[in-house]
């Protein structure tokens, strides 16, 4: 996440040092390894990002049989009621995942960064990189078989304790299973995304503080929290992203049974009545709208974050 | 087969047809010529052999066919899965006692992709024979792509799963069970309607979701069947799984074999051959049972059909009567896929008892229903699409 954008200034200061050390040659040809290094990732984002994109934009204003120029399936995605929900679902679900995965991650990683011993904080990290990455089919199955009607947790809870869950209205097939799962690859996100923004926390900063009488709290609250903000809502941003995009998952665990945009595109473009590819594009914009303001936010934080951590 | 065999086998038929097209040409051999117009993929029915006038629209005398069929050498079959209905006792049954066959290129085609075959074969004569999904038979012959048959039992096969003229005929079907795991379910259910009153909570499921999944979507008409007693309309489907799904009956969780296995899903609507297959492999943990409900079970047929530009037209005539024999037809049942002369075959005892005692009873298969009306068929989709929504609250 941290891409340095590094201000202005610092740019024009080492600008002429570099140019003095190195000479007008060296320059020119470290710029062209770089570019070369550059060019297969630059054409990997041409051919499938940029293009998808432009493909998906014009095809969201083509009739999906005779392909001409129409503003029909943009129509057709706000008259139906079940894709404004789909929006509806989606944004909530990021939403609320992203907001316990950044607050319980928060914590995590305060944790991991506080903790003495080196071994622990080793495990922590390799452990939520791992399970940052478990998501899909395989997520959807290890949340069957514990949380599900004759889940392990579900039996045990029901066997020892008599307490039947799906009884008592807990359901894993419902928005709030779905949060469940989610928040199994969400939280150990944020904390690789939180731990590195942490440690940018002065040590001086803290001992300044103290020795001008502040309480922990007064520190947190007018020192590190202002320092951690943009990180932490840059992070959520991702986090929000990466719920959004988010398909497999869902869809292995309740079929379309919880409505989300993702699983209306693929019902659109994959369904049993004729393919509508129109719709699917135009939905498809929909999430593009979508994500472009994360990623705005995502980025405005960015600079914050550059300004106070010196990056 | 391999990019080495096909480069000498398209050279092979191209010198063929050059040598016909002159011997044509030069008006020497009216045999050559007909064979020439039939390898062309004319629409002549009719063909000279050495063996005098056959009518290519069949039935065929097995001798004929076997002698002809030797002398082209091979069959080429397209999307013939060996692992799926048992198709690898067919092909070797029928390599062992008639012709090579190559299938291996093409043996996981689609349907679709069968008919893309077919299609490109016009220019370059390629694939006799081919397996597809119900409604791609009708599709094939409107494009053109498929030349009629009619094999020695054409007879036993009902009319509604076959073209009038030949040009497709279901070779075998699967239909909609109930797949139940008796480790929980004590009280197994027969029919829909015991799914509704019974003390199922949790334990139905279905094979997808029915907007995507075919599988699924022919669960749902096979409520409306079970409901209405009707095939005209699918909403009574659509309002039984609403009233399932009320009564607390029907989960969300897929009837997949993970599910079924976990116990997840107890009771899986899905088709037969798929709940047969998951209880052979699960060997008992849980014990599955497949039943086919009583009062609505609706199949999914796949025809046979032949390529109208056919390199080895005889080949693949002797591929379609192999089928339809006894032999073949008990092939599919083996591997759970029921064949379209079953019920001839049952009536006439033919159907080994060590076979028989791996299947649901014959007698639950009377009442399997076919909706052979592609109009109908897409009319239940769209009001699926639109209707299903309801049934899980969006």
């Amino acid at each position: 996440m941290q891409i340095p954008a590094s201000t202005e200034t610092s740019a024009e200061s080492t600008l002429p040092k570099a140019i003095l050390r190195s000479g007008r040659g060296f320059r020119l040809g470290y710029t062209l390894t770089s570019w070369l290094g550059l060019l297969p990732f630059l054409l990997f984002c041409l051919l499938f990002e940029l293009l998808p994109a432009f493909v998906i934009i014009q095809g969201s204003f083509a009739d999906s049989n005779s392909g001409s120029f129409t503003v029909n399936n943009f129509q057709r995605l706000l008259a139906g009621i079940s894709y404004i929900h789909a929006f509806q679902n989606s944004i909530s679900l990021s939403l609320v995942t992203a907001l316990i995965g950044a607050v319980f991650g928060f914590f995590a990683a305060y944790g991991v960064y506080n903790s003495r011993a080196n071994w622990l904080r080793n495990l922590l990290v390799g452990f939520s990189s791992i399970a940052a990455n478990f998501a899909g089919v395989p997520l959807a199955f290890a949340f069957v078989s514990t949380l599900g009607v004759t889940g392990f947790v579900t039996v045990l809870l029901h066997n020892i304790f008599h307490i039947n869950l799906y009884d008592a209205g807990f359901s894993l097939y419902t928005f709030w299973g779905l949060v469940l799962a989610y928040v199994y690859f969400q939280l150990p996100l944020m904390v690789l995304l939180t731990v590195p923004a942490l440690s940018a926390l002065k040590p001086e900063w803290r001992e300044a503080a103290t020795n001008l009488g502040a309480s922990n709290a007064t520190y947190w609250r007018r020192i590190a929290l202002p320092v951690l903000m943009p990180s932490l809502i840059a992070a959520m941003m991702l986090l929000f992203a990466n719920a959004f995009g988010a398909f497999a998952t869902a869809y292995a665990l309740a079929q379309g049974n919880i409505n989300l945009v993702t699983i209306q595109i693929a019902f659109a473009v994959n369904g049993n009545v004729d393919f509508d590819t129109g719709l699917g594009n135009a939905l498809a914009v929909g999430m593009i709208v979508v994500l472009l303001l994360a990623v705005t936010l995502y980025t405005a934080m960015l600079r914050r974050v550059s300004v106070w951590q010196g990056r | 087969m391999s990019n080495q065999e096909l480069f000498n086998d398209f050279f092979a038929s191209r010198s063929r047809r050059r040598f016909l097209e002159q011997a044509g040409a030069l008006g020497i051999s009216s045999v050559a010529l007909a064979s020439f117009l039939e390898a062309c993929g004319s629409s002549a029915t009719t063909t000279t052999t050495t063996g005098g006038s056959v009518n290519m629209a069949g039935p065929i005398d097995m001798q004929t066919l076997i002698t002809n069929a030797k002398k082209e050498g091979k069959l080429e079959a397209v999307g013939i899965p060996p692992e799926w209905a048992d198709y690898k006792d067919i092909l070797d049954g029928y390599a062992a006692k008639y012709v090579p066959i190559d299938y291996q290129a093409e043996a996981e085609f689609s349907s679709a992709q069968e008919l893309e075959v077919f299609t490109k074969s016009k220019s370059h004569a390629h694939g006799d024979i081919g397996d597809v999904g119900f409604k791609f038979g009708p599709q094939a012959m409107q494009q053109g792509l498929v030349t009629p048959y009619k094999h020695a039992h054409w007879a036993d096969v009902p009319d509604n799963l076959k073209d009038p003229n030949g040009n497709w005929c279901t070779e075998y079907y699967g239909t909609q069970a109930f797949v139940i795991n008796t480790d929980i379910v004590k009280t197994p259910p027969t029919s829909f309607k015991d799914l509704l009153s019974g003390n199922y909570k949790n334990q139905v499921g279905i094979d997808g979701d029915p907007r995507q999944a075919n599988d699924a979507f022919i669960a749902v008409y096979s409520a409306a069947l079970a409901q209405s007693g009707t095939i005209d309309d699918i909403q009574p489907g659509i309002d039984f799984f609403k009233q399932l799904k009320q009564k607390g009956n029907f989960t969300s969780a897929r009837a997949n074999i993970a599910n079924m296995t976990k116990g997840e899903v107890a009771i899986g609507i899905m088709w037969d051959y798929l709940g047969l297959g998951f209880r052979d492999s699960l060997k008992g943990k849980p014990n599955l049972k497949v039943v086919i409900p009583s009062d609505g079970s609706i199949a999914g047929p796949y025809v046979s059909i032949v390529n109208k530009t056919a390199p080895h037209p005889f080949a693949a005539r002797l591929w379609v009567e192999y089928l339809f024999s006894d032999e073949g037809q008990l092939f599919f049942l083996k591997g759970y896929a029921h064949p379209a002369r079953y019920q001839k075959l049952v009536d006439a005892g033919k159907v080994p008892a060590d076979l028989a005692a791996k299947l649901p009873a014959a007698e639950q298969y009377t009442n399997v229903k076919f909706v052979t009306d592609l109009a109908k068929l897409s009319k239940a989709s769209a009001t699926l699409t639109q209707n299903w929504p309801s049934v899980i609250g969006q």
